[in-house]
């Protein structure tokens, strides 16, 4: 057990190392203007070298990877230059984390209660009018751009039931909408995921034999079926807990949450390249970190798990 | 009964052998088992209107421009926000244009991409995954690659694209591709390699079948089934993508309209209850052409799995 | 246990069982009967798709969902199960009264649960056993059956034992409550010949210490000679031949049963080529005129293809379903390699003769 830990760690370790350079290579692809604020079309072209010098923009790539990790090793991130002007990243981020983490992990155990139990009932009726009208919300949510149906329950949400459009911290109201659309995406993922386990779990011999024992078909349900099919739902939800950093970059935006989604769209339209690169590397950061844990979460409830060589999961 | 009955019978093998004749064709029971799903066969029809008529409209007589700003003669003012009447069946935006045109323009444009980019996704896709599946010495690496690839999201890397070589029709095809194909690869390679090593594979290159034969009828049938599906799903998924890119600013240029253009529009002026049209409109068409294509391709993938066939 | 005059303990009587295909119907089981002697071991045998398994099935309420018992009855301790609506009727029995092994040990367990709580439910839920009760009786279980170490053991997951163990752990699960009827479906194909050995062993010997019955479903004549006091012969759907092991064996009437024991491989003669049966089985989804053989029998009359043959007695015990033993036909000797069957078979396999208890 400890050694997979340990050699699904040093997977995580060199993917995420692999990851960090691939972006910090693109970021080098950055319109230059984003360095430097208003002032670019006024400096000259000396002017411009030599800024971008002393920022260590012309070294070399390594070097200029090295003394990032350097940097980072210290927690420093960086220089906001358009945004909030020469203020450290992490201090621009760190006050936005908690809106997108509060919202996020609401929405994650709302659409896990909401989800896995319409996923559970939808299983044990196939075929059955819960089950297609479930899948028929599957359907729609999978199908239409989330960026669209989003736009209505904000249109229609709003005015139903009389909800404010934006979010205020003080106002218990406006946290409604944004924290069920949401949760919205995740209740069909799990609905979807648990119905489709359950059901392969049904077809199973061992399903079979606990017929033949003489158990009845609800204990089957319980003690055999969901508990073999919640197991592989598990190495979903340190993804989903961890991606609530990240927050949702449309609802955020949409409600005006100052958290760290709306915080990515704000800097891309203002091109503020630190900030852009600080938080690209974050939101992808936090991916690996949360497809390590849901593995090792599945190998603490799967007993069969041993690691198998050349597996592209997921 | 009379005695004659207790002699014996002609005995003859091969009638034996036709008892079990079986009159399978794959490609037929494929299309019974999909016309049976009532709702898949009435999307297919209303779909298959939707895009007949989305390309033939610029031929019809009488209709506008979608760029064309139309002024009303009497006051020279722009028409702006005219609700549906007969002139405009679907009224004007808030410059004057027709919503009607611009709709079906909007609803070219989205689709070629999501062509476009569904055609790369399928070649490069189909390619990297039978490699990858099927060539034992690649697996390694190319799954590596496949990892570090799959763990940046998405949004990053278009986002990334679309901020550093500008918004474009050129870039969100471009930025699409490079993020498309790697669902498909996965599941051409799991497939293969399930594939490859079962024994009517095996039995079959035993019995000395040609390897295009073992491919053309033990492989390609399973595999149809996923890619169908898949490229189905992408052509929802490049239109969702497109109309969050719009939202974020990285999208196409209003100059050209596109379904997440005409959204966005739309949404800008959502809040006033008489103009949201502009936003429903464009709505139902996404809607419909987005909906259609995920349960055709599911359909389609369920009908296409010999498991379910009669 | 050769006793032809025990009472029956399971009567099936004219069942049709019937499955719903796609919106076809298939007559699965097109009418027949079979009665099961108390403290016997009767084996069913059959080529692929003859109907043994779905025959019993139904005795207790596991045919698939699409299935249903059509006609005909079966009756057991007092009951007639295949009047049997629903689910809770079959609780009372499945596991309790009669029990199933599946063929595949491999899929058959849970591999997320311990053995000995696979074990453990059983006892829990027939008699009511708490969970400390329930797991001394589980590993007492698993000793009975040949497990070493059980009281580790118990507590590991089924991908820790091999084939042959995970089958003693089914029959295991299968014996827990003492059914009074035991039904083996094809058990030991899965498994390796030299554990096919000892699983049959392992049911002898829990046979003769708790006396119940056993059905035996099986493709394998083998496995038939080895173990069974009597055995039935079944194809398309209905029992040919019936009668004790050696009646069949040594003096079989219908010709499928000859075709059937001439294509055992044992029985070949080197250089030249195995006997196999021509032609397929006929589809059960159309109306069977006649024998359901005939095409495929050498031997058919004219009558065969017009009308079913019934049931002739050769024996008390022995009895088979075909035209050939009317007093009306042709006199028709078995083929040769059937009448050289048992020196044959004395010769190559010394131990398959005379080893039954």
């Amino acid at each position: 057990m400890f050694r997979y830990v340990l050699k699904r760690f040093s997977q995580s370790l060199v993917t995420l190392f692999i990851v960090v350079t691939v972006v910090f290579m693109l970021m080098r692809l950055l319109p230059l203007e984003g360095y430097f604020g208003d002032g670019y079309d006024k400096l000259s072209e000396e002017q411009k070298v030599a800024a971008l010098d002393r920022m260590g923009l012309l070294d070399p790539w390594y070097v200029q990877l090295g003394n990032f990790y350097v940097k980072l090793s210290r927690g420093d991130l960086g220089t906001s230059i358009i945004y909030r002007r020469d203020v450290p990243v992490t201090e621009v981020i760190a006050p936005r984390i908690p809106y997108s983490m509060y919202f996020g992990i609401f929405a994650t155990l709302l659409a896990l209660i909401a989800g896995l139990s319409l996923g559970v009932f939808m299983a044990r009726k196939k075929g059955r009018g819960l089950d297609k009208a479930g899948t028929a919300y599957i359907v729609l949510i999978n199908a239409v751009p989330s960026a669209v149906y989003l736009l209505f329950i904000q249109l229609y949400g709003t005015s139903l039931f009389n909800l404010p459009i934006l979010f205020d911290k003080y106002r218990v109201k406006s946290w409604i909408l944004p924290a069920i659309s949401l949760s919205l995406g995740g209740i069909a993922g799990y609905a979807m995921w648990i119905r489709r386990y359950m059901v392969d779990e049904l077809n199973k011999d061992y399903i079979k034999l606990a017929r033949a024992k003489g158990l009845p078909e609800k204990l089957i349900m319980v003690r055999h079926v969901m508990r073999n099919a919640f197991v592989p739902m598990a190495q979903y939800l340190p993804a989903a807990i961890l991606s609530t950093i990240s927050g949702s970059i449309y609802i955020e935006s949409l409600y005006s949450i100052p958290g760290m989604g709306g915080l990515l769209v704000d800097v891309i339209q203002r091109q503020d390249n630190p900030m852009v690169q600080a938080l690209v590397l974050i939101f992808s950061s936090v991916g690996i970190i949360g497809l390590f844990l849901g593995d090792i979460l599945m190998a603490i409830f799967d007993p069969r798990i041993k690691l198998v060589k050349g597996e592209g999961s997921r | 009964m009379s005695d004659s009955l207790f002699e014996f019978a002609d005995f003859d093998e091969n009638a034996s052998e036709r008892i079990g004749y079986s009159d399978y064709s794959y490609w037929r029971s494929t299309v019974k088992v999909f016309l049976k799903n009532k709702i898949a066969v009435i999307l297919l029809v209303v779909l298959s209107i939707l895009l007949i008529f989305t390309f033939i409209q610029p031929l019809i007589p009488g209709q506008n421009s979608p760029t064309k700003i139309h002024i009303d003669p009497a006051t020279s003012v722009q028409m702006r926000n005219r609700l549906p009447d007969s002139t405009f069946w679907f009224g004007t935006n808030s410059i004057g244009q027709d919503l009607w045109a611009r709709i079906w323009s909007g609803t070219r444009t989205s689709l070629l991409i999501g062509l476009i980019v569904g055609f790369f996704e399928m070649l490069v896709g189909i390619t990297y995954g039978a490699l990858w599946g099927y060539v034992r010495k690649l697996d390694r690496v190319m799954t590596e690659v496949y990892n570090v690839l799959n763990n940046i999201p998405t949004t990053i890397i278009l986002l990334l694209m679309a901020y550093i070589l500008r918004p474009g029709f050129k870039t969100m095809i471009i930025a699409m591709c490079i993020t498309g194909w790697l669902g498909l690869a996965r599941f051409v390679r799991n497939q293969i390699v399930i594939i490859r090593d079962r024994e009517y594979n095996l039995a079959s290159r035993c019995l000395g079948t040609p390897a295009g034969r073992v491919i053309g009828r033990n492989l390609l049938p399973y595999l149809v089934s996923v890619i169908m599906l898949q490229t189905a799903l992408s052509i929802p998924g490049t239109i969702g993508w497109e109309v969050f890119l719009t939202y974020i600013g990285l999208g196409l240029p209003v100059s050209i309209p596109s379904l997440g253009n005409l959204v966005n529009e739309g949404r800008l002026i959502m809040m006033s209850p008489e103009l949201r049209y502009q936003l429903i409109f464009p709505t139902i068409v996404l809607s419909i052409i987005t909906i259609s294509f995920y349960v055709l391709g599911n359909a389609f993938a369920d009908a296409s799995d010999p498991r379910n066939h009669v | 246990m050769e006793n032809i005059l025990a009472e029956k303990i399971l009567d099936v009587k004219d069942i049709v069982i019937k499955f719903n295909l796609r919106g076809q119907v298939l007559t699965a089981i097109r009418g027949t009967s079979l009665d099961v002697r108390k403290g016997e071991t009767i084996a069913i045998v059959g080529e692929s798709g003859s109907g043994k398994s779905v025959l019993t099935k139904s005795f207790i309420g596991m045919l698939d969902k699409n299935g249903w018992v059509d006609s005909g009855s079966i009756l057991f301790d007092g009951e007639d199960l295949a009047k049997f609506c629903g689910e809770k009727p079959w609780l009372a029995i499945r596991g309790k009264k009669i029990s199933m092994v599946f063929q595949d040990p491999m899929t058959s367990l849970n591999p997320l649960r311990t053995v000995g709580s696979q074990i453990g439910e059983v006892y829990a839920l027939h008699r009511g056993y708490n969970a400390k009760k329930a797991e001394t009786a589980a590993i007492e279980m698993l000793n009975r059956v040949g497990i070493p170490d059980a009281d580790k053991r118990h507590k590991q997951f089924p991908h820790e034992f091999s084939g042959g163990m995970r089958q003693r752990v089914v029959i295991a699960i299968a014996m827990a409550c003492e059914p009074r009827i035991l039904i083996c479906d094809e058990p030991t194909t899965a498994l390796d010949v030299t554990i096919q050995a000892q699983i049959l062993d392992l049911i002898r010997s829990l046979q003769a210490e708790f006396g119940f019955t056993t059905i035996y479903i099986t493709h394998d004549l083998g496995v038939v000679a080895n173990v069974a006091d009597r055995v039935a012969v079944m194809y398309a759907g209905k029992i040919v031949e019936c009668g004790q092991a050696e009646e069949v064996f040594y003096d079989p009437r219908h010709p499928y049963t000859w075709a059937l024991l001439s294509s055992l491989p044992q029985l070949g003669i080197k250089g030249k080529p195995l006997f196999s049966i021509k032609g397929t089985p006929p589809s059960l989804f159309k109306e069977i005129k006649g024998d359901a053989f005939a095409a495929r029998n050498p031997y058919a009359l004219k009558i065969d293809f017009v009308q079913e043959p019934p049931r002739f007695e050769v024996s008390p015990s022995h009895w088979a379903s075909t035209w050939l033993l009317d007093p009306r036909a042709p006199k028709v000797e078995p083929p040769e390699i059937i009448k050289h069957l048992q020196e044959s078979w004395q010769v190559q396999n010394a131990w398959l003769s005379g080893s039954k208890a």
